[in-house]
């Protein structure tokens, strides 16, 4: 089974678990606060706004920090890909479009070239693709929303931001749904709810990657991450072995990270361990393993192998 | 400042030169510095829902500080779902956007016992709080936790009709109900923490009983600071 499949099945099983968990109730919570009867596990950003907000430092908000950061730094990003559901939301966009736009949109990849205006930037860029030139810079507007969310937070008094989350709305929308059919809670609420998660994420199309201020968080702690990084083979890549351009990995790459040349796209920390750069690669090059073999490591450690025999 | 040679022969402007260099000097782009401006700007706006105001809502045990549930709630739910009797529910729209999503009490179906069935006596919704949102003072009890007040609306009500119902009366938990000489029931004050137990019972709004123009029970639990 493709990765892609794997991740929606991930996504939809929290879904279902957390719906489960409204209908039968043991407390299971929403990813804003995911664990089983007291015990949870806060949204690290929820955490942090709450504490800024009520001006108190509640235990179970820092342990839950602790907790965060720590799963943070082994896992990177991996949240984004396998358990967020806006991914998934935001792909209801597609059954708006014709069925032929989605798959010439599937099919055309690595087509943008960049502009001879924009060449000098990419030094040692022996090809012309779009991935080289996304050169996306370390701080963006996603870090903007995250400082503007915490310190509206402090400000307001009130973590400002979980109004207009979209995963808060995601959950927010299934509980409404629930009761309205199990309690006959009428509202209209059920129906701005819905909309504005469509608003925001359906038809604004780049929540993820330009506003998510809880992905920025996240790629700032994974700065931290080393672990389930891609690795490429050198001796299969194609590039390295044979000296061709493809570049597949960073073209697939949605947080922009180019695995080939990793000093041109986006930091490691924003990898989300999707997958996509391992399924892509055409010949296989790509693993994931726990800790990454360093580049110079291999060899060293077989020489000295090889002396101590 | 000149503009820079490109190796096709044109030269940018002076202007898009000025910008190329902003990027490598901070590493931030004119468009990115702007839509963070926007966003931080749309956040400050949406900050100041807080003036806008908005109805008192009746809040689960442990919820009546209202700046500390406001300023703590991340809006996670939990307390909806971990309630055994199903009777706290999000608070929609219609009570303010600021106030949309925090908890508040639907006393349709049943109303709070405090947890005393299926918890002793430990509200479930305050022990799970996350963000302790709610979170019950020292010595906190069913008795002198005030949720809300019980009030009749004397046109609905059909004892007030002289039709002799008191399942309000039967209900209450607290002996925070009287009868009068007419078998009308009174709520005492002194002794109602608005548990919801009458309204739950209330059978005003069902076939055959309604009264015209009834919107909602003919006893509702209210807030006590909109009384």
């Amino acid at each position: 089974m493709k990765t892609k499949s794997l991740r929606l099945l991930a996504v939809l099983a929290v879904l279902v678990l957390i719906g489960a968990g409204f209908v039968v109730g043991p407390g299971v919570g929403t990813l804003s606060a995911i664990g089983w009867g007291d015990i949870s596990l806060l949204c690290p950003l929820g955490a942090l706004g709450t504490m800024l907000a009520s001006k108190m430092v509640i235990p179970r908000a820092v342990i839950s920090l602790v907790v965060a950061v720590a799963a943070i730094i082994i896992l990177g990003r991996a949240f984004c890909a396998w358990a967020c559901p806006v991914p998934v939301v935001s792909k209801l966009r597609d059954t708006f479009k014709p069925k032929n736009a989605r798959e010439s949109k599937a099919a055309c990849g690595h087509t943008k070239r960049v502009s001879s205006g924009e060449k000098p930037g990419l030094s040692g860029c022996s090809s012309d693709c779009a991935s080289c030139g996304q050169t996306r810079s370390k701080v963006d507007s996603r870090h903007f929303v995250l400082g503007g969310a915490l310190l509206s937070a402090a400000v307001f008094g009130f973590p400002v931001f979980c109004l207009v989350c979209p995963i808060g709305l995601t959950f927010a929308t299934i509980l409404l749904v629930v009761r309205l059919f199990g309690h006959g809670d009428m509202s209209w609420t059920v129906i701005l709810i819905p909309a504005l998660l469509f608003a925001e994420v359906v038809f604004f199309r780049k929540w993820c990657t330009r506003i998510c201020p809880l992905g920025a968080l996240m790629g700032l702690i994974g700065k931290a991450n080393k672990t389930f990084r891609p690795a490429i083979d050198d001796t299969v890549c194609i590039e390295t072995s044979k000296g061709a351009q493809c570049g597949k990995c960073a073209t697939v790459c949605e947080v922009g990270i180019d695995p080939r040349h990793p000093e041109r796209g986006a930091s490691w920390g924003e990898c989300t361990k999707c997958r996509d750069c391992v399924d892509a690669c055409p010949v296989q090059a790509i693993t994931m393993p726990i800790v990454a073999p360093s580049a110079a490591k291999p060899s060293g450690v077989l020489v000295k192998e090889e002396a101590g025999e | 400042m000149s503009g820079t040679p490109v190796d096709d022969g044109t030269v940018e402007t002076d202007a898009a030169a000025d910008q190329v260099e902003d990027e490598h000097r901070t590493g931030i782009s004119r468009r990115t510095l702007c839509a963070g401006f926007g966003a931080a700007a749309v956040l400050a706006g949406l900050g100041g829902v807080k003036y806008l105001g908005g109805a008192p809502v009746v809040r689960p045990p442990g919820g009546q500080d209202e700046d500390r549930l406001l300023s703590a709630c991340i809006r996670c739910q939990k307390c909806y779902e971990i309630c055994p009797r199903n009777v706290i529910a999000p608070t929609h729209i219609e009570d303010g956007i600021l106030a949309m999503r925090t908890p508040t009490f639907d006393f349709s179906a049943s109303y709070c016992d405090w947890c005393a069935e299926s918890n002793g006596g430990d509200p479930l919704c305050a022990q799970v709080c996350p963000t302790e949102a709610l979170s019950l003072p020292e010595g906190a009890t069913a008795e002198n936790t005030i949720l809300g007040k019980a009030v009749i609306n004397e046109d609905w009500c059909l004892a007030y009709r002289l039709m002799g119902c008191r399942f309000c009366y039967d209900a209450c938990p607290y002996e925070a109900m009287t009868l009068d000489e007419f078998n009308r029931p009174h709520v005492v004050e002194d002794k109602c923490n608005g548990c919801g137990a009458c309204e739950s019972v209330c059978v005003s709004l069902q076939n055959g009983s309604i009264s015209q123009g009834a919107t909602s029970r003919a006893i509702t639990v209210v807030p006590s600071e909109g009384l």
